[in-house]
């Protein structure tokens, strides 16, 4: 097999990181976990192949290491099907049969420079390096593609390290750079934001050796290092009946705290920002170690707001962090209510926040409830089409929520469903989709309410037995040698909790499955009128520049106050011309966004996450003027240049 | 080649600006003053000041030095940074505004300077032409 064999596949590896955690109970890859450099894991594989394929790297010797560290095991084939449907194997045969063609002096040595020897004696010599190909593992995931840059990657183990390379970096008047698992990265690097989130040469600082993580169920908080996941801290949250408020399964939590300030569904009544963290440790950029809690440092929640606030590069890095855990109660559960429109699914979930109920409450779109919960893009697809053709459902009011309020909801909501249907929805998926176009749901259609027709009226029995559910029948939509795997993952009952699944995040990957999104959105009033101007300030840049955006989730803060939303746009990242119609419909949506009073595009909040919110979000700010406008785009320009350079 | 930031430089630069750039199309009569803390410059570490000031497009002041009372100067815009930050903006290598992003820079009255973006980069681009010695 030939490395131009899979460049399709390794083109579209998101570097999603899922591959670094053990979220499906397989392992993880053996050379990963004792080597920690992206190059030897599954997505850092397939980096490399990609790479090597478009000639942006020359093999060193080190590659022989890295493509024999592989076993071969299959754990990443299971670990990434489930996610994205791509078999890193192919990339990693690739690789073997790639390097058996070379010739041995093919391999370059790579002499080590005075800054790898000093950050050698800091960290060892296993977790410093300046090979070219193990940096060209970190392209587009922290490093931008065809950067001329001389970067080093280092892996720290303790706080004290960290001081001693910030400080090394000083000395040597080069710039550093955290990485956490490049998640953030692997989606901004793909647009104009890869400029300014990452460094043009430097110090890479990986902090995936850094993993201590303490529970204290006494106090009901956690105290972790920067290289612990969020699967990780909410396994072990887990293990005392306790829950965290992290994002994706994948994402670090320190890196994602300082970045976005963590971003849930759950924030309904956990929060955001400084309303989730006790304390952190961070390191500036002297090289002191410092705390939240320093009584004599200059206030760190002070925060600038609007568009001159921007910054995606942060000014410290989290060497630690506490956080506020949160009983699990017993009788939770889970409520799904369909609409057919935003504006009344905003209504209700607007009310319910209003109210405090649900411990996780939000808005969800009909892309991301088929997405997430098909096992294949194909399957979701045809879920998608279904349920916006026949059953009127394109948003849900998604709640976690105890006993009590589940009879409110009941009450409030016309018609509702829960852990039953959602597992019928999920184990039946491939069964729904091979319904399309049937006359049970043209029967359905016809109904006056299709949404009560089935998730309330008598159709509900038939249509939840139709689906055959099962565990065996959806195995069947793998790969062969894939089922029984499969067949024995969706037999667990968590795969088809939904309080679990909102607990453990493992599935918004799948969005990732046939192309790159962008994230649009941000901080808003919670009211109904501004949430719709949004999403209009974001749909209109889509349809000008012919991106596929579609409306993601909402969540609220403060019952109700404010608001937040994902709204994304889809893209192939691989396509020049697809990248630069995104390009202008990123500085489009800012330049609408800015015009309504009180937004704050999600960029704008990046590096704040250890902020107060109440000082970021509030006063609300006005629009800005028309000549405040004609200044950011000026702005623009001088950041990116003119349109057709992006 | 002159050193960057030295007596010469400065005198070249303002010469530059004065000879190539159109107060009215290149510099927007832009009325502004604008003092840059550049930190840690070589061999010994010390801060030095870059300081200038715009009146209806004019180049009235352009001085550098590590002169306390270049500190002192009513400045409308202060820009603090690393040296090294400094040398990729004046040589053309990074615009101050990419810069703020990349967190280098520390900057006041963020709000004024939005509305001079365009002629500071114009003002930057120009003074790059300097054949210097970092």
């Amino acid at each position: 097999m030939k490395l131009s064999d899979v460049l399709e596949t390794t083109k579209r590896e998101p570097h999603c990181g899922l591959c670094k955690i053990d979220f499906l109970g397989t392992g993880v890859c053996a050379a990963g976990k004792k080597h920690g450099f992206v190059a030897y894991w599954p997505e850092g594989r397939m980096e490399l192949a990609r790479a090597l394929a478009e000639n942006e790297v020359e093999p060193t010797e080190t590659l022989i290491d890295i493509v024999d560290s592989c076993n071969l095991c299959g754990v990443c084939d299971r670990q990434c099907y489930f996610i994205t449907q791509r078999r890193p194997t192919q990339a990693q045969h690739a690789l073997k049969d790639y390097v058996k063609t070379l010739k041995p002096n093919a391999l370059k040595r790579v002499p080590e420079d005075d800054v790898v020897k000093d950050l050698r004696a800091i960290v060892g010599t296993d977790w410093a390096t300046n090979d070219p190909i193990i940096i060209a593992s970190y392209l587009r995931s922290i490093i931008k593609q065809k950067s001329s840059g001389k970067y080093y990657i280092v892996m720290p183990k303790t706080t004290d390290e960290i001081v001693a390379i910030v400080r090394l970096a000083n000395k040597y008047k080069i710039p550093y750079l955290p990485r956490g698992n490049g998640t953030f990265f692997g989606v901004a690097l793909q647009t104009l934001l890869a400029e300014p989130a990452t460094i043009e040469q430097g110090i890479i600082i990986d902090l995936w050796r850094m993993k201590d993580l303490h529970v204290d169920p006494e106090t009901i908080t956690a105290t972790i290092g920067p290289g612990v996941t969020s699967f990780e801290l909410q396994k072990a949250a887990h293990a005392h009946k306790l829950r965290a408020n992290v994002a994706e399964a994948e994402s670090c939590v320190c890196a994602n705290a300082q970045n976005l300030g963590i971003v849930t569904t759950w924030s309904n009544t956990y929060g955001w920002g400084t309303d989730n963290f006790i304390d952190a440790e961070y390191i500036d950029s002297t090289g002191t170690i410092q705390h939240l809690s320093d009584k004599d440092i200059p206030n760190p929640y002070a925060s600038e707001q609007g568009l001159l606030s921007l910054s995606l590069i942060p000014s410290v890095i989290i060497t630690k962090l506490t956080l506020k855990l949160h009983e699990i109660l017993d009788d939770e559960e889970a409520v799904f209510i369909p609409f057919t429109t935003l504006p009344e699914a905003l209504d209700l979930a607007h009310e319910l926040a209003k109210r405090n109920i649900g411990i996780s409450l939000a808005v969800l779109s009909r892309k991301y409830l088929t997405e997430f919960i098909s096992p294949t893009h194909e399957i979701a697809e045809d879920f998608n089409y279904i349920a916006e053709k026949y059953l009127k459902l394109n948003y849900v009011v998604d709640v976690i929520c105890d006993t009590q309020s589940k009879k409110i909801i009941e009450e409030l909501a016309e018609v509702s469903f829960g852990h039953a249907m959602l597992k019928s929805l999920i184990l039946g998926s491939s069964k729904l989709a091979s319904m399309k176009d049937s006359s049970l749901l043209k029967m359905i259609a016809e109904e006056e309410n299709p949404l009560k027709a089935v998730f309330g009226g008598p159709m509900r029995e038939h249509f939840e037995k139709g689906l055959a559910n099962s565990p065996q029948e959806l195995a069947k939509v793998f790969p062969e040698d894939l089922r029984d795997f499969f067949e024995k993952l969706y037999s667990k009952p968590e795969l088809t909790d939904p309080v679990w699944l909102h607990s453990f995040r493992i599935l918004p990957c799948r969005m990732e499955r046939k192309h790159m999104w962008m994230y649009r959105g941000g901080y808003m009033p919670g009211d109904k009128k501004t949430i719709l101007k949004v999403v209009d300030a974001l749909e209109k840049p889509a349809q000008m520049y012919h991106i596929d955006g579609e409306f993601g989730f909402l969540s609220y803060l403060e019952r109700g106050k404010l608001a937040h939303l994902e709204y994304d746009y889809y893209y192939d990242h691989t396509d020049p011309e697809a990248r630069k119609r995104v390009n202008k419909a990123i500085v489009e949506s800012w330049r609408r966004q800015f015009a309504i009073k009180g937004v704050t595009p999600l960029e704008f909040i990046c590096s704040k996450g250890l902020h107060r919110k109440e000082h970021i979000l509030y006063p609300f700010l006005p629009g800005l003027s028309e000549e405040e406008l004609e200044h950011f785009e000026e702005l623009i320009e001088t950041l990116f240049g003119g349109e057709d350079t992006w | 080649m002159v050193k960057y930031l030295s007596k010469e430089w400065a005198e070249l630069a303002k010469k530059k600006v004065l000879t190539e750039l159109d107060k009215a199309r290149d510099l927007k009569n832009m009325n502004t003053s604008l003092l840059n803390v550049i930190q840690n410059v070589p061999p010994d570490n010390k801060t030095m000041y870059f300081y200038i000031k715009f009146i209806e497009g004019n180049l009235e002041e352009l001085i550098t030095g590590s002169d306390e009372s270049i500190k002192q100067k009513d400045a409308e815009i202060t820009a603090t940074g690393d040296y090294t930050t400094f040398v990729q903006i004046s040589s053309g290598q990074m615009s101050s505004a990419m810069a703020l992003l990349k967190n280098r820079l520390k900057m006041t009255n963020k709000m004024k300077a939005l509305t001079i973006t365009k002629p500071i980069d114009t003002f930057n681009g120009c003074i790059k032409g300097i054949q210097t010695e970092y």
